[in-house]
């Protein structure tokens, strides 16, 4: 029953030697059809960079979601939960990869400056209500609890660079998407840092859309809602007709 | 075997889900109740988002409680006449408590509501049950029971209306604001209110125990039926695949809840359902009294916005 979906875009840098620094990156597929919540859709990262002192972060950034943090307070003897803080477009899926730890490759401002890590992935601003804690607080607890979650991962070391023909390195790394990875656009930005400043940058984007009988379900349930509902009605009446015949008809009640 | 669920977007393994519905399915032949109070909260512990949560579980309970229905109709122990106007008032009651939620949910109170009004309605409800049942028993030695004193008022309103398979001969008025308070109870607590229903049937109302239970499920029907469509009409948060999934289990269950129960005698019945209802509230009462390790915790689902 599970099926491993192995999936393989390429990114190809092309460095000439003397030509200023320059990322040209291209994927030959950009659009990831799965079957959902199967398994996890693996990916495979590859391209090429000059060789010599180079350091390489990617980040890929999934599709956002609203959420909410909850404080919770005691009232009356009660631990309940009022005072909220709501974000607007948090990644549902952020994971960092880098081909060394991240303080071997430059320092927390440079990291900062760029938003690079789960530590550093700019939130937004969070519409705080009924509470008086500061939003870097509810931050801090929203990206540890992503972490925990198994939504924002970081790797650091996990790209592996090879030297390759002439003055050419060749790096490749792999990460995967979760079962239940939000469909929609997922950013790869590609990060080429020399002496700890980022010199180069590259994106692409992969597109996750899910296919089958379920997405078919979900499309339905969106755009005829109440022909959906109606449907889900009499499904689950009709179901429960059935088996009281059954029950009645082998006189088991 | 793992399935995909469309709406809820995870991945669940099935067998779970239907052992789940068939032991809600048997409660709920047994008592008369929907089981949303305890099925919405296992859902969302095993990852479906409470908005989904609820919308599919009021799906859910559409068939499991038309199989008990069907089941107790066999058995003549459903009183369509009375449960028609439990229903009116329950209908109007729903349509109150969706206008006093959206006002709630401007004023950020809407959590610490359903919450609050879960714990005192379980724990409350739970052991006044218990407790009366216990002592109908005997078990508590008591000197003077007293007896039924609101029989005088209830007996002294207009409107009266005969009602056969219940055997009272009763005003319209109190079927109609029971209805109508339980509708609004369960729209804020986004259940069919069955738990709620069942014990306002027995003491206000004054129904035989045999009756209450097909009756309840009869007009749970028509409810969760009309919540199933606002959900999936307003909020796109009805999955049919996990609905029709916890059904399989639950029609089976309910099926045979209705024999069961028609072994088990009026008082033991709401011993057991008191003990049920009451566990239910302790559960969530330990909850909210103990101090959570962190104080600062992601709402699943994104939460209200």
């Amino acid at each position: 029953m599970i099926k491993n979906y192995l999936k393989m875009f390429f990114i190809v840098l092309i460095v000439t030697a003397q030509a200023p620094l320059d990322l040209v990156i291209d994927t030959n597929e950009r659009d990831i059809e799965i079957e959902p919540g199967i398994s996890g859709t693996k990916i495979v990262l590859f391209g090429a960079t000059p060789t010599g002192k180079r350091d390489i972060i990617i980040e890929v950034v999934g599709p956002p979601k609203n959420q909410t943090m909850q404080e919770r307070k005691r009232y009356f003897g009660f631990w309940l939960g009022r005072g909220k803080s709501y974000y607007k477009n948090v990644p549902s899926y952020y994971n960092l990869l880098s081909s060394k730890p991240l303080e071997e490759i430059t320092n927390q401002e440079g990291l900062n400056k760029l938003g690079l890590g789960i530590e550093h992935l700019p939130l937004g601003k969070a519409d705080i209500k009924y509470s008086t804690i500061k939003q870097s607080e509810f931050d801090q607890r929203l990206r540890s609890e992503m972490f925990k979650n198994g939504q924002f991962f970081e790797k650091q070391g996990n790209i592996i660079l090879r030297s390759g023909p002439g003055k050419v390195g060749l790096f490749k790394t792999e990460f995967s998407l979760p079962p239940n990875s939000l469909q929609g656009k997922y950013f790869v930005r590609y990060f080429l840092f020399q002496n700890g400043e980022a010199i180069s940058y590259a994106e692409s984007t992969i597109d996750l859309k899910q296919a089958g009988f379920a997405r078919l379900i979900w499309l339905f349930a969106n755009n005829f809602a109440l022909l959906y509902g109606i449907i889900a009605i009499i499904l689950s009446g009709l179901l429960g007709w059935v088996v009281s015949l059954i029950f009645s008809r082998y006189k088991l009640t | 075997m793992e399935l995909y669920l469309p709406i809820a977007e995870i991945s669940i393994n099935p067998s779970i889900f239907l052992i789940l519905g068939m032991s809600v399915g048997i409660l709920s032949g047994m008592f008369g109740v929907g089981g949303g109070f305890l099925m919405t909260p296992l859902l969302v512990l095993l990852g479906i988002p409470p908005a989904v949560a609820v919308a599919s579980e009021a799906n859910h309970i559409v068939g499991s409680s038309l199989s008990g229905t069907i089941g107790h109709l066999k058995r003549k122990a459903v009183d369509i006449k009375l449960g028609n106007l439990l229903l009116i008032g329950g209908i109007i009651g729903s349509f109150v408590g969706i206008g006093i939620f959206n006002s709630l949910i401007k004023i950020g109170l809407v959590d610490l509501l359903i919450t609050l009004t879960y714990f005192f309605f379980l724990t409350g409800v739970g052991s006044f049950m218990l407790y009366e049942s216990l002592d109908s028993l005997g078990y508590l030695k008591k000197k003077k029971r007293k007896k039924t004193y609101h029989h005088s008022w209830i007996m002294g309103l207009p409107f009266r209306m005969r009602f056969k398979k219940s055997r009272l001969y009763i005003s319209i008025i109190p079927p109609l604001l029971v209805g109508f308070v339980v509708g609004i109870l369960a729209s804020i607590m986004g259940v069919g209110g069955g738990f709620i229903m069942i014990p306002a049937m027995i003491y206000i109302i004054r129904m035989p125990t045999s009756v209450v239970i097909g009756t309840s499920l009869y007009q749970i029907i028509f409810v969760t039926a009309i919540v199933t469509l606002l959900h999936a009409f307003h909020n796109q948060t009805v999955d049919v695949v996990l609905a029709l999934i916890l059904l399989l289990g639950g029609a089976i269950g309910a099926q045979i809840g209705v024999k069961l129960s028609s072994k088990l005698e009026g008082p033991y019945l709401r011993v057991a359902l008191g003990v049920l209802v009451l566990s239910v509230g302790i559960v969530m009462a330990s909850d909210l009294l103990i101090r959570p390790e962190e104080t600062i915790t992601l709402m699943r689902g994104g939460g209200s916005q």
